[in-house]
C-alpha cells in the first residue's frame, strides 16, 4: 500500500506523458495551420477574394388557390427587383446615372436610397427598385459589365387574380417582421428568418403550412464585384454540385363560387358592408365578401408605406372582414328566433292576434312601433310579413330572456360558429345571469322586450346570422361553416377533403312552429305587403327578414325621422337574412350594410344579386320553373292593385 | 482580520481564473467580429449574453474555490454524477428537440444541455473510483468493467440524442483517465486494436447517414463541395485566407457573407484565424497551452490522490474540446458539433468551465494551505 502522496509520485511519469500528448497535439494543429495559412495562404486568399460560392435559398412557390367551380383564385408570378450592393459600386456616378435612365427614376433619388441605408453593412443589397419591367430587366443583364454592383432579385410574388374580391377570405402573405419572428418561431417551430414570407390573414394565413412548400437552395457564384452567375466549374475547388430543387406548396380548392362572389362584389358597390352565403345542408360557404377591401398582392409585393397608410386611415378598416370579425345588432331579423320562442313556449299559435295601434306602454316607458299608425289585429305570419315590434314585445313580455336566449343559442346565435377562419367573434345573447357578472345588475323586463326585436345587447355576425336561418330553412341542423373543400399535391393527387360536420340537430316540439315562421318570412318577399316585397328578384323564391340595426338610440322625437336625413354615422344599418328556394330550400345567405338605413333597400339587392347568381348556376330547372311562379305573382298584384301605395320600407 | 484575508489572497492561486478571463476576452472580442454584421439574425447581441454568461461563470467559479475543501467533491462526486445522469434521462424523456436533435432540457426559464454537465459528472465519478478503488493498481481488463459503466452508458445515451461529438468526447476524457491511472501497455494495445475492429463495425452497421456523410466528407471534402463538404471547404478557406497577419479585427468576408455556418458556435476559431492569421493563432494555442500544463502540473504536485485524478479528468475535459474543435475546423477531423472552450457561444458550457476553473483552484490553494 502507498499513501495519498506517494500515488501521486507514482502516477508522475504518466502525468509528463499526457503533457507530452498535449504538446504533440498542438503541434499537428499549428502545423495543419502552417499548411493552410502559410503553404496555401496566397491560394485560399485568392478564393475568399474572387471566388465566392453562397448558398441562397430559392423560394417555393405557394400552392394555388381554385374556388369551387374550378377557376384559378390565386396565382404566383415571378416579380423582378432592381438591387444594388454598395461594396461592389464602382465610377459610382456613372453608373447611377445610366441606373437612372435605366429605371426611368429621378436623377438623385438613388442616392438618397444608399444615404438612406449608408448604416448598414456595405455588402448587404439595396433595392432599388421594385417590380421592374422586363424592358428595364433586361437592360440591366445585357449592360451587366457596365453596371458593377447591380444585379436583379427575382421573387415570386402572389397574385389574386380578383384583386380586392374576397381577399379577407383569401388573406394575404406578407414578409415576417422582427418583432413576429420569435412567435412564429415557437408556433410551426420553423427556423424563420427575417425576410421569409407567411400568410397571415385568411385562408393564407389558416393553411400556411400547407401552401407554403419547401424551400429550396441553389449556388451562386459572386464575383469580386459581387455580381452573381451561375454556378460553372471553372476550378476543381467544387465539383458534383447538386442544388436542392424547393417543393411547391398544396393546392387549394375552396367551397367557394367565384361567380357568386364577383355577384356579391358588385353589389356592394359603393357601399361598407358584407354578405355571406351558406349551402344549408352542408355548411359550405359558398360566397364570402366584405368591403372595403384591400388588393393582398399588395402585400406580397412588399407594402408600400402610401398603401400601407391608406389602409390604416380608413375609418372604414378595409382589413376587417365584416362576415366573421364584427358583430352587430341583427334587428328585425331576429323577430324570426322571437317568434319560434314564443311559439314553442306556447304563448303565442297561429290564431293569436295582437293588436298593433303604433306603440306599447311597458311600465313608465313608451315602445314605439316602426309603423307609426300601427298594423292593426296582428298574427304571426303578418308580423313577420310587415315586421312588427308591438306583436313580438307583446309576445315577449310573456318570456324571460333566458328563454329567448335558449332558442336564440339553440340556433347557433351567441357562440363562434366555428369557422375554420382566423379572428372570429362570437357576438352576444344576453341572459340575466350574464347581465348579473357583465354589469353587476339586475335583469329589467323592459330590455327584455329590446332584445326581442334584435336590438339593446343582442349581437351576431352575419356569418351567425345566415347559419341560423339556414336552420329554420333546413329544420333545425346546424353545420359547422367551412371554407376549403380539398387539399392537392401540386401533381393533383387528392390528400385531403373537408366534410360536412354536423354540429347539433334538433327538432322543435311544435311542428307547426318551423311551418308559420317560414310562410311569415316568405311573405316578407313574396306578398305585396311584405318588406322586402320590392326587392324581391326573380327567379329565386326566397324566403327572408329584413331588419335594422339602429347605431344609436333612437330618442322620441328622432323615432320616426327618415334615415336618409340623419348625419352618415347615425344612421341605421340595414340587414337581410333569408334561404331559398322556399320550397326546397338549398343555400341561406346574410347581408348587412353600415348605415344603409334600411335592410330592404340596403341589404336585400345584395342577398338577391348573390342568390340569383347561385340558383341560375346551379339550379337552373328551379329557376325557370320560379320565373313563371313570379310572374303569377306580379300578376295577381296587379290585379289588386289600384293605386300603388308608397312601398314600405323598414 | 485584515490581515488573514491578504494572506488569504497571497496563496489563492489565480493562475485558472487568469487563464480562464484571457481566453474568454480572446474570445468575445471574436464572437463580436463574427456576429456584428448579423442584426438581422438577432446574433449581433449575442457578445452580450457571453459576458453575462461568463460573469457568472466566473462568479461560481471564485464561489465554489473558496466555499468548498476538495474532500467536499470527493464526497459528493457519485451524487453529482447521479444528478446529472437523471437529467440525461429527463432530456431523453422530455427533452427540447434543436437542430434535429434533443438535447436540450427545458426547466423553468432554465434551459440547458445536460450532456454539458455530464461532462464533469464523469469525471469526478471516475476519480472517485480509481481513488478508492486499488488506487496502486497499474489497470487490466478485467478493473475496467465498472468504469467502463460508468463511462460508457451516459456515452451512449448522449450518442443517441443524437450528439456523436459530445458522446466520443466523454469517451475521450475516459480514454485519458484510465492512461492516467496506469492502464497497461498491453491493454493500450489491445484496446486500440479493438477500437479499430469496432469503429468498421459501427461504421458500417452503427453510424447514422448523416454521420456516415460526415467521415466521407472529411475523407474527400470536395467531393461534394455544396453539400455536406461546403461546410469544411469554406472553413479552410476562411482559415487560409488569414495567411500569416490576418485580414484584421471584422475584417472577415467569409463571415460576414454568411459562408461559414454556425459562426458564432463552432466554427469560431476559423473566423478567428482568417481576422489574425497563423501568428494569431499561435497566440491563442500558447493560452490554451499554458492552462493545460499548469493543469498537469498541479496533477503531479497535489497531496491526495484523488484530487491528482480530477484535476487529470477536468484538464481532458479543457484539451479534447480544444483539440477536436480546432481539428475539425481546420480539416484535420470530420466536422462534429464540438465548441471551442470559452470562445465559443454557449451557456451550458461557460457555467461547466466556470464550475472546472473553481474546483481546480480550490484544489491548488488547499496545496498552499496545507503544506
Amino acid at each position: 500500500m502507498f499513501g495519498e502522496e506517494e500515488l501521486v509520485k507514482v502516477h508522475k511519469t504518466r502525468a509528463g506523458m499526457i503533457g507530452n500528448i498535449v504538446f504533440a497535439a498542438f503541434g499537428l494543429i499549428l502545423a495543419r495551420l502552417w499548411y493552410l495559412q502559410v503553404y496555401k495562404g496566397e491560394q485560399l486568399h485568392q478564393f475568399s477574394i474572387q471566388n465566392r460560392l453562397r448558398k441562397e435559398v430559392v423560394w417555393a412557390p405557394r400552392g394555388m388557390i381554385h374556388s369551387r367551380d374550378d377557376q384559378l383564385l390565386v396565382d404566383n408570378i415571378p416579380r423582378y427587383d432592381a438591387i444594388l450592393t454598395p461594396q461592389y459600386l464602382l465610377e459610382k456616378e456613372e453608373t447611377l446615372e445610366k441606373l437612372h435612365k435605366i429605371l426611368m427614376m429621378e436623377p438623385g433619388s438613388i442616392e438618397k436610397l444608399l444615404k438612406k441605408n449608408q448604416n448598414q453593412a456595405t455588402y448587404r443589397p439595396i433595392t432599388i427598385k421594385k417590380n421592374i419591367g422586363f424592358d428595364e430587366l433586361a437592360q440591366i443583364e445585357s449592360l451587366n459589365a457596365e453596371l458593377p454592383g447591380v444585379s436583379v432579385q427575382t421573387f415570386i410574388s402572389r397574385e389574386y387574380k380578383d384583386k380586392e374580391v374576397g381577399a379577407h377570405l383569401l388573406g394575404y402573405i406578407s414578409e415576417i417582421s422582427q418583432q413576429q419572428l420569435p412567435k412564429f418561431r415557437k408556433r410551426d417551430a420553423m427556423d424563420y428568418r427575417l425576410g421569409d414570407f407567411i400568410g397571415q390573414f385568411g385562408i393564407e394565413e389558416q393553411l400556411d403550412k400547407f401552401l407554403r412548400g419547401a424551400n429550396g437552395h441553389e449556388f451562386v457564384e459572386v464575383d469580386s464585384r459581387g455580381r452573381r452567375k451561375r454556378y460553372i466549374n471553372t476550378d476543381n475547388l467544387f465539383k458534383g454540385i447538386e442544388d436542392e430543387k424547393p417543393n411547391q406548396g398544396m393546392n387549394v380548392k375552396l367551397t367557394i363560387d367565384r361567380d357568386m362572389q364577383m355577384a356579391g362584389y358588385a353589389a356592394l358597390e359603393g357601399k361598407v358592408g358584407s354578405i355571406i352565403a351558406l349551402d344549408i345542408e352542408s355548411g359550405e360557404v359558398l360566397a364570402m365578401v366584405s368591403r372595403p377591401a384591400f388588393d393582398p398582392s399588395q402585400f406580397s409585393r412588399g407594402l408600400t408605406p402610401e398603401y400601407w397608410r391608406s389602409l390604416i386611415t380608413n375609418t372604414e378598416n378595409p382589413l376587417r372582414d365584416r362576415n366573421i370579425q364584427e358583430h352587430y345588432s341583427p334587428g328585425s331579423t331576429f323577430k324570426a328566433i322571437t317568434g319560434i320562442s314564443a311559439f314553442e313556449e306556447g304563448v303565442i299559435d297561429e290564431n293569436t292576434e295582437v293588436f298593433c295601434n303604433g306603440n306599447l306602454r311597458f311600465g313608465r316607458k313608451v315602445y314605439h312601433c316602426w309603423k307609426r299608425e300601427g298594423h292593426g289585429a296582428t298574427s304571426i305570419t303578418k308580423a313577420i310579413r310587415e315586421s312588427c315590434n308591438v306583436y313580438f314585445q307583446r309576445a315577449a313580455m310573456k318570456m324571460s330572456i333566458d328563454t329567448i336566449a335558449k332558442y336564440a343559442t339553440m340556433f347557433g346565435l351567441g357562440k363562434r360558429t366555428g369557422i375554420s377562419l382566423p379572428r372570429e367573434v362570437s357576438g352576444l345573447i344576453p341572459t340575466e345571469a350574464w347581465k348579473q357578472k357583465r354589469y353587476g345588475q339586475v335583469w329589467q323586463p323592459g330590455e327584455t322586450l329590446s332584445c326581442a326585436i334584435g336590438q339593446s345587447y343582442v349581437l351576431a355576425s352575419t356569418i351567425q346570422m345566415a347559419q341560423a336561418y339556414g336552420a329554420i330553412a333546413n329544420g333545425g341542423k346546424i353545420y359547422r361553416p367551412y371554407v376549403v373543400k380539398d387539399i392537392y399535391t401540386p401533381k393533383g393527387d387528392l390528400i385531403k377533403t373537408f366534410t360536412p360536420e354536423l354540429l347539433s340537430d334538433f327538432k322543435l316540439k311544435n311542428e307547426k312552429t318551423l311551418k308559420y315562421v317560414r310562410e311569415g318570412l316568405f311573405q316578407v318577399v313574396n306578398n305585396p305587403k311584405g318588406t322586402a316585397f320590392y326587392r324581391r328578384g326573380k327567379g329565386i323564391q326566397m324566403a327572408g327578414k329584413t331588419g335594422t340595426s339602429q347605431v344609436v338610440r333612437a330618442t322620441a322625437d328622432k323615432v320616426y325621422q327618415k334615415c336618409e336625413q340623419m348625419d352618415y354615422d347615425y344612421r341605421h344599418h340595414g340587414v337581410f337574412v333569408g334561404f331559398a328556394p322556399y320550397d326546397n330550400p338549398k343555400i341561406a345567405a346574410a347581408a348587412l350594410v353600415e348605415h344603409g338605413c334600411h335592410g330592404s333597400s340596403a341589404a336585400t339587392p345584395v342577398v338577391e344579386a348573390v342568390v340569383t347568381a347561385y340558383m341560375q348556376k346551379y339550379h337552373p330547372e328551379s329557376y325557370l320553373q320560379n320565373l313563371e311562379k313570379d310572374k303569377e305573382i306580379h300578376t295577381q298584384w296587379v290585379k289588386t292593385l289600384k293605386a300603388p301605395a308608397a312601398p314600405a320600407e323598414e | 482580520m485584515y490581515q488573514t484575508l491578504l494572506q488569504y489572497l497571497k496563496r489563492y492561486d489565480f493562475s485558472f481564473l487568469g487563464s480562464f478571463f484571457a481566453i474568454f476576452l480572446v474570445g468575445v472580442l471574436n464572437l463580436y467580429s463574427a456576429t456584428h454584421s448579423q442584426s438581422h439574425e438577432g446574433l449581433d447581441m449575442l457578445y452580450r449574453s457571453q459576458i453575462i454568461w461568463w460573469l457568472l461563470a466566473s462568479v461560481v467559479a471564485v464561489v465554489v474555490s473558496v466555499v468548498f475543501n476538495p474532500k467536499t467533491f470527493e464526497r459528493v462526486s457519485y451524487f453529482v454524477y447521479g444528478v446529472t445522469f437523471f437529467l440525461l434521462i429527463l432530456v431523453m424523456v422530455m427533452g427540447d428537440v434543436g437542430m434535429g436533435a434533443q438535447r436540450w432540457l427545458q426547466l423553468g426559464p432554465i434551459r440547458m444541455q445536460p450532456s454539458e454537465f455530464m461532462k464533469l459528472g464523469l469525471a469526478m465519478a471516475l476519480a472517485r473510483y480509481f481513488a478508492r478503488v486499488q488506487p496502486e493498481k497499474e489497470l487490466s481488463f478485467r478493473d475496467l468493467l465498472l468504469p467502463g459503466i460508468i463511462a460508457g452508458v451516459p456515452a451512449i445515451m448522449v450518442i443517441i440524442q443524437p450528439d456523436l461529438g459530445t458522446g466520443m468526447l466523454l469517451l475521450l476524457i475516459f480514454a485519458m483517465m484510465i492512461f492516467y491511472k496506469r492502464l497497461k501497455w498491453r491493454t493500450i494495445a489491445t484496446l486500440v486494436i479493438g477500437a479499430l475492429v469496432a469503429g468498421v463495425l459501427m461504421y458500417n452497421f452503427g453510424l447514422r447517414e448523416y454521420q456516415r456523410k460526415r467521415i466521407h466528407t472529411f475523407i474527400d471534402p470536395y467531393a461534394d463541395a455544396k453539400g455536406s463538404g461546403y461546410n469544411a471547404i469554406q472553413s479552410e478557406i476562411a482559415i487560409g485566407s488569414g495567411r500569416l497577419f490576418g485580414k484584421g479585427f471584422k475584417n472577415s468576408s467569409q463571415a460576414s457573407l454568411q459562408y461559414l455556418p454556425e459562426n458564432h458556435t463552432d466554427f469560431v476559431f476559423a473566423i478567428f484565424n482568417e481576422e489574425h492569421g497563423f501568428f494569431g493563432s499561435v497566440f491563442l494555442v500558447v493560452l490554451y497551452l499554458i492552462m493545460f500544463m499548469r493543469l498537469i502540473w498541479l496533477a503531479s504536485s497535489v497531496q491526495r490522490f484523488y484530487d491528482s485524478v480530477l484535476v487529470v479528468g477536468i484538464m481532458a475535459i479543457f484539451f479534447w474540446h480544444t483539440f477536436v474543435n480546432m481539428s475539425m475546423v481546420s480539416g484535420l477531423m470530420p466536422i462534429v458539433g464540438i465548441p471551442l472552450p470559452m470562445m465559443s457561444y454557449g451557456g451550458s458550457a461557460m457555467l461547466t468551465y466556470g464550475v472546472c476553473i473553481g474546483m481546480v483552484t480550490a484544489i491548488s490553494n488547499s496545496r498552499n494551505f496545507f503544506n
